[in-house]
């Protein structure tokens, strides 16, 4: 039962995103395209993290599927289905052998690689010409029959990922990444790849985090090496923190309370960066399970009171 | 052949101020398990304290050393202040919880850094040279204030190793960095072990920051780029280990100034994480790791 509510909340949240687009003006239509592609990237974190491992170098996946769809629109004239799908397929590409190297080790050593790959991807960028350098790329736009419906088009796909996440989670394989998790060497007495099913793990949650690059860089028209460091992976872990790992719910709660708060706070001159890390302290230390987790707890006194 | 030496000096006075900066953050590892992301931010407000404390003494004492000495104790006691901060309401209640802190860690580099960015604002604080003038050595041509630098980091690092290889503290942290569950058995009190171990990578990370501090650009952003690089030391050299930290941290500063040197900055750090890579290849714990 409890399965089919994260499926319902999940989608519920959709519905209401794409009312704002509907309903709200222009502004909110923005704001909503930066929760659902927040909300994606929370959700590809979160997926790494069923085998154990926080992966963060999602900022750097998130990076080349930007720059591989900044570079098509500039380069190359293809048509913009094929320049999403070869922004994920570059990042797929790139993060199976980026896991096949680094998966080996595991913990602090694999984050910390996370975040050096982060790092030299973005110093790599302000050092190509062709990638436009410190600049960046400009002129990044969706294709015309696309435009007046780009905001539509982005929430739905980002949910669908999402969903599809959170599918592989509910199957077979989505199974053997918990147990892998809560002991690799059970898993692989039983004779399953442990290796070879974390390098498949890191490469969905990759290629979907590339995709959300693909769709960023349409969203936004310009990207520069600046907006993929890896604040952007901790921006992510604060969404997935805030809204609670545990459930497939948490990371779209918490990057839809998170993005809104933010901006909230922006228009009144606030800075984000102080609210993103109090939001992650105060959740680690008072509210471990996230805003999911309080929901749950909230469920069950309830029903002990009935 | 006096490129070489030239670039070997140079090598030797980055690495000095790395070594400070990983061995703090190898210590920290050591003995609470925590990959502490708010090292840099520590370094960097130690710094900034410094450049604050300075000015506001020049009226009365000068630019001279009671300055930088005076200025210099005030900001190992506001990094301290804040690292016993840290460690009470935060890290100790994470203990051993490497996901749990390090997600904590990284909130705190955010909430300081915008802190620091509100409170300091992000202008460079010019930190006045202690020391005016370069001397000939050995046929190099070498600024005297990076030499009190690098002699004063070597002493350091020569004092914190002597205290852990041979004082009755730093066996037991040493003990509590290989087993705590032993060395608890053993009657080491890991909790006071703990809490010293992290105040001691604190008061590291606010020297490091406040001997760099002259020679660099001092704004709330200073540790960011130190940050990367200690981490890539620790990691190259096995974290949790002390002879792997300094190897770690003088690979980096011979790759970074030689291949700086020869091709260029950026080159130097795509060139370092190629290496990381190819160390984690080979040796997935780093050099130097054994847990």
């Amino acid at each position: 039962m409890t399965e089919y509510k994260e499926w319902i909340g999940i989608v519920a949240i959709a519905c209401a995103l794409l009312a704002g687009v509907a309903f709200g003006g222009s502004y909110i239509g923005t704001l909503v395209v930066w929760i659902a592609i927040a909300a994606v990237m929370a959700s590809s974190l979160r997926f790494v993290l069923l085998i154990g491992e926080l992966n963060f170098a999602s900022a750097a996946f998130f990076g080349i599927g930007a720059y591989c769809t900044g570079y098509i629109v500039n380069h190359a004239d293809l048509p913009f289905v094929l320049t999403l799908a070869l922004s994920g397929g570059l990042a797929l590409v790139v993060s199976i052998v980026f896991g096949g190297i680094t998966l080996k080790v595991k913990g602090p050593y694999f984050l910390l690689i996370g975040f050096a790959f982060t790092e030299a991807l973005r110093i790599f960028y302000t050092r190509m010409e062709a990638l436009g350098g410190n600049s960046g790329l400009v002129g990044i736009f969706p294709p015309a029959w696309l435009d007046a419906h780009y905001q539509y088009f982005t929430t739905v796909l980002c949910f669908l990922l999402i969903l599809g996440l959170l599918g592989i989670e509910r199957s077979h394989l989505g199974k053997i990444f918990i147990a892998i998790r809560d002991n690799e060497n059970v898993v692989r007495s039983v004779g399953n790849r442990v290796f070879f099913t974390k390098v498949v793990c890191f490469a969905i949650a990759s290629t979907v985090a590339g995709l959300a690059g693909s769709l960023h860089a349409f969203a936004n028209n310009v990207i520069s090496p600046l907006d993929f460091g890896f604040m952007l992976s901790i921006f992510a872990l604060a969404y997935l923190k805030v809204g609670g790992e545990d459930s497939p719910l948490g990371p779209v709660m918490g990057a839809a309370l998170l993005v809104c708060v933010a901006s909230y706070a922006q228009s009144l001159g606030g800075n984000e960066h102080i609210l993103y890390g109090l939001a992650i302290v105060l959740s680690v230390l008072f509210m471990p399970k996230g805003l999911a987790g309080l929901a749950d707890l909230l469920r069950r006194k309830k029903e002990s009171v009935a | 052949m006096q490129e070489v030496f030239q670039l070997l000096f140079t090598a030797l006075q980055i690495s000095a101020v790395y070594i400070l900066f990983s061995l703090g953050l190898t210590l920290i590892f050591g003995v609470l398990k925590v990959v502490n992301f708010a090292h840099g931010q520590l370094f960097t407000f130690g710094a900034l304290v410094l450049s604050l404390t300075m000015g506001a003494l020049a009226p009365s004492l000068g630019h001279g050393w009671a300055a930088y000495l005076v200025a210099g104790l005030a900001g190992l006691a506001a990094c301290l202040a804040v690292g016993l901060v840290i460690y009470q309401f935060g890290f100790k209640r994470l203990e051993r919880d490497m996901t749990g802190s390090f997600i904590l860690s990284a909130g705190l580099v955010l909430l300081f850094e915008g802190l620091m960015l509100e409170v300091f604002g992000g202008a460079v604080r010019p930190v006045p040279a202690l020391l005016e003038g370069n001397v000939q050595m050995l046929g190099l041509m070498v600024s005297r204030q990076r030499l009190v630098l690098l002699v004063f980091a070597v002493l350091l690092t020569a004092a914190i190793l002597t205290l852990l290889r041979y004082t009755r503290f730093g066996k037991a942290l040493r003990a509590v960095a290989i087993d705590y569950e032993a060395a608890m058995l053993q009657g080491i009190a890991y909790r006071r072990i703990a809490l010293y171990g992290f105040l001691m990578a604190c008061a590291l990370a606010a020297t490091a920051g406040m001997l760099i501090a002259p020679v660099a650009a001092v704004t709330p952003t200073l540790g960011d780029a130190y940050l990367v690089k200690g981490f890539i030391a620790v990691v190259v050299g096995g974290m949790g280990s002390i002879v792997g930290a300094v190897a770690g941290s003088l690979l980096i500063a011979l790759l970074e100034s030689f291949v700086g040197f020869y091709f260029d900055p950026s080159i130097a750090n795509l060139a370092i994480f190629v290496i990381v890579m190819v160390v984690l290849l080979v040796k997935p714990k780093g050099f130097f790791g054994n847990d």
